[in-house]
């Protein structure tokens, strides 16, 4: 069980998809604007990698490897393809913000590098833990981008206004740079930032 | 087990796993279609009940766009009405009015249909017609409610797909859409109402156009022009009944 | 004609693939180190751009989109594949990426040593499948829009990984704080080079 634990924790800070392992990027900026999208978003990628981890697990004895890019690619596609049905079913205004960034989950690095690192030599459950490890990885600095930009930028949260009136009068404005691109690659750049200056093993020589 | 890197175990291999995952994605697909569906259903309800100033939310809308809206109608461009929908029953014609789209319709010339949804609230009635057009770089749609009197604008509402954050994308900020209410629509059977620059020339028939988006704020007044001079006909038929 | 210049520079410089959708992120981050290598990758990005996205523009027009089937017979009309997209747009590019390689690996070896190491990583690279995603979502009206917009989104991407590219070769003579050097610094630069390129938006021709 302590091992268990271990693949969930470590991801979280030591070996963050995001901030430490460099994937998944392409995907997780975009949909940062907002709290809501960037929570769905990142249940979303846990998900697909879990679930594909497991299948992939279970398979892991039949799959002929020459062509293992391929199964892992359509295992890959067809839970994202599911997911965004569910989404599109289910909470169709998130999946209308969210709009070609699911898709891009198949292109996501982190699911396919934990295919090819983990699934491919485990058993199915310590590889569940592993993807919903990795998933809460790349949730936390997602949940943490969509939380300051959301907060600065439109002076809300989850949708709801946060920011008092009192503030706008005192002459507060919403900084509307937050909701930019540009600003949400300089919060990853601070962010990681001070993710390395606590843990000093991390820096880049 | 026959051996992992044979040719035929590969083949068979990939054509097992295609198979199962088509039909995975065939039966979800299949199955949730419908809840996609009512999704697509209720944002266009209730952007028909904000234009026509009904407050609403997503759980809501299906119900009020039942009472208030009480009739569907499509027109052509003579003024005749092509197709009725009533009381929940096509009554005329073929295509519900509520599934017109109408972007494919602007550019079947004198094919096409317009749709008009009226609403009934308070004892009043309310004409709500969409529109469409372009803005700056992409498409720019909304709708219009007007006022029993079929001149004066009761509400109107604007969405986009690609103009630019902060600038074009302002018209769909509620303040811009709001200054259209009170508005007269046609002069002499043409569309006067338009969005202007600086100072206004004729303050019943003009709105201000958004800061620093030029573009855009031509885009709506053209559109308001080609989507509203198509039922001129058909208000006149109404007015004369 | 006008319609198809406006999108070539829209998606140059105002949509760029990097800077307003964070696409690519991480090869544009792992291969921006020096000039030479960066400008490699971005030449195969455009070539491979420009042959998927067209093709996938051409299965979704005649296959997938709701009623596209209605050329083999009228009864298909009403057949709606979209939901394949995904799975059908990542396997077209994984075996363009492949066909190229062996292609150009054919007819110019000299090219194929300049491009070589970089078409399998493009495979992954989420520009090439958000680009579909996008051709997709945004309905182009003709194969000439398609190219237009998958050339400008190509010629974008490498305009950013090259300008990166140039920037970080200097950056190395810099004192950068510990904490920052390598991944964070990288992420505060496209910061400020999508900051640069906001000043695009807004333009037409």
């Amino acid at each position: 069980m302590a091992n268990m634990l271990k693949l969930i924790k470590n991801p979280l800070s030591k070996e963050n998809p995001i901030a430490v392992q460099v994937l998944g990027i392409c995907s997780a900026l975009a949909v940062t604007t907002q709290l809501k999208p960037a929570v769905v978003m990142s249940l979303s990628v846990m998900v697909v990698v879990a679930l594909s981890n497991v299948i992939v697990s279970l398979l892991r004895n039949t799959i002929p490897s020459r062509i293992r890019i391929i199964v892992q690619l359509v295992i890959v596609s067809m839970m994202v393809i599911l997911v965004d049905q569910f989404l599109k079913a289910f909470v169709y205004d998130v999946s209308k913000q969210l709009s070609v960034f699911v898709g891009l989950i198949i292109t996501n690095c982190i699911v396919m590098g934990r295919l090819e690192a983990f699934a491919l030599s485990h058993k199915p459950l310590p590889s569940f833990f592993d993807g919903i490890g990795n998933g809460l990885g790349y949730a936390v600095i997602l949940i943490i981008l969509g939380f300051v930009r959301e907060l600065f930028g439109q002076g809300s949260l989850w949708g709801y206004k946060i920011m008092p009136e009192s503030f706008f009068d005192a002459g507060y404005v919403n900084n509307g740079l937050m909701t930019m691109p540009a600003m949400a690659l300089i919060l990853v750049g601070v962010i990681i930032w001070i993710h390395r200056s606590r843990n000093e093993d991390l820096c880049e020589k | 087990m026959a051996n992992k890197e044979s040719n035929s175990y590969i083949f068979m291999y990939s054509t097992i796993l295609v198979v199962v995952a088509a039909a995975v994605l065939a039966v979800a697909a299949v199955g949730l279609k419908p809840f996609q569906k009512k999704n697509q259903e209720i944002e266009k309800m209730q952007q028909l009940l904000t234009s026509a100033g009904i407050e609403n939310d997503v759980k809501n809308a299906e119900e009020l766009y039942k009472n208030c809206f009480v009739k569907e109608l499509a027109v052509n461009k003579k003024g005749e009405v092509v197709s009725v929908y009533e009381n929940g029953q096509q009554t005329e014609g073929e295509v519900r009015p509520f599934n017109i789209e109408l972007s494919k319709e602007l550019a079947k010339g004198e094919q096409a249909q317009f749709p008009i949804f009226v609403c009934k609230q308070e004892g009043k009635t309310i004409y709500v017609v969409p529109v469409h057009g372009k803005g700056l770089y992409d498409a720019i749609w909304g709708n219009i409610a007007i006022e029993e009197d079929l001149n004066t604008v009761a509400g109107a509402l604007f969405d986009h797909k690609g103009e630019t954050p902060g600038l074009g994308a302002e018209i769909t900020n509620p303040n811009f859409p709001a200054q259209f209410k009170g508005k007269q629509i046609f002069e002499n059977d043409e569309v006067k109402l338009a969005v202007v620059k600086g100072k206004k020339t004729a303050e019943n028939f003009q709105v201000d156009a958004v800061t620093g988006a030029t573009n855009t704020s031509n885009g709506v007044s053209n559109m308001l022009k080609d989507c509203l001079s198509n039922y001129v006909e058909y208000f006149k038929t109404l007015k004369t009944e | 004609m006008q319609e198809i210049i406006n999108i070539f520079v829209k998606s140059i410089f105002i949509d760029n693939m990097v800077f307003a959708f964070f696409l690519g992120m991480c090869s544009y981050l792992a291969v921006s180190k020096t000039v030479k290598t960066s400008m490699g990758l971005g030449l195969a990005v455009v070539f491979v751009l420009l042959i998927t996205v067209p093709i996938n523009y051409l299965i979704n027009e005649f296959i997938l989109k709701e009623g596209a089937l209605a050329w083999l017979s009228p009864s298909l009309a009403s057949v709606d594949l979209s939901f394949l997209s995904f799975i059908l747009f990542i396997a077209v590019i994984a075996a363009i990426v492949q066909l190229v390689e062996m292609f150009v690996e054919k007819v110019s070896p000299t090219l194929y040593s300049q491009l070589g190491i970089f078409l399998p990583l493009i495979a992954v690279n989420c520009a090439i499948m958000g680009a579909s995603l996008f051709m997709q979502q945004r309905d182009y009206a003709n194969i000439g829009e398609v190219l237009s917009f998958s050339l400008g989104s190509g010629i974008g991407w490498l305009l950013a990984i090259v300008g990166l590219a140039a920037i970080r070769e200097r950056i190395r003579y810099a004192h950068v704080p510990a904490p920052l050097k390598g991944l964070g610094i990288t992420f505060i630069i496209t910061g400020l080079m999508a900051i640069a390129f906001m000043s695009f938006i807004g333009i037409k021709l």
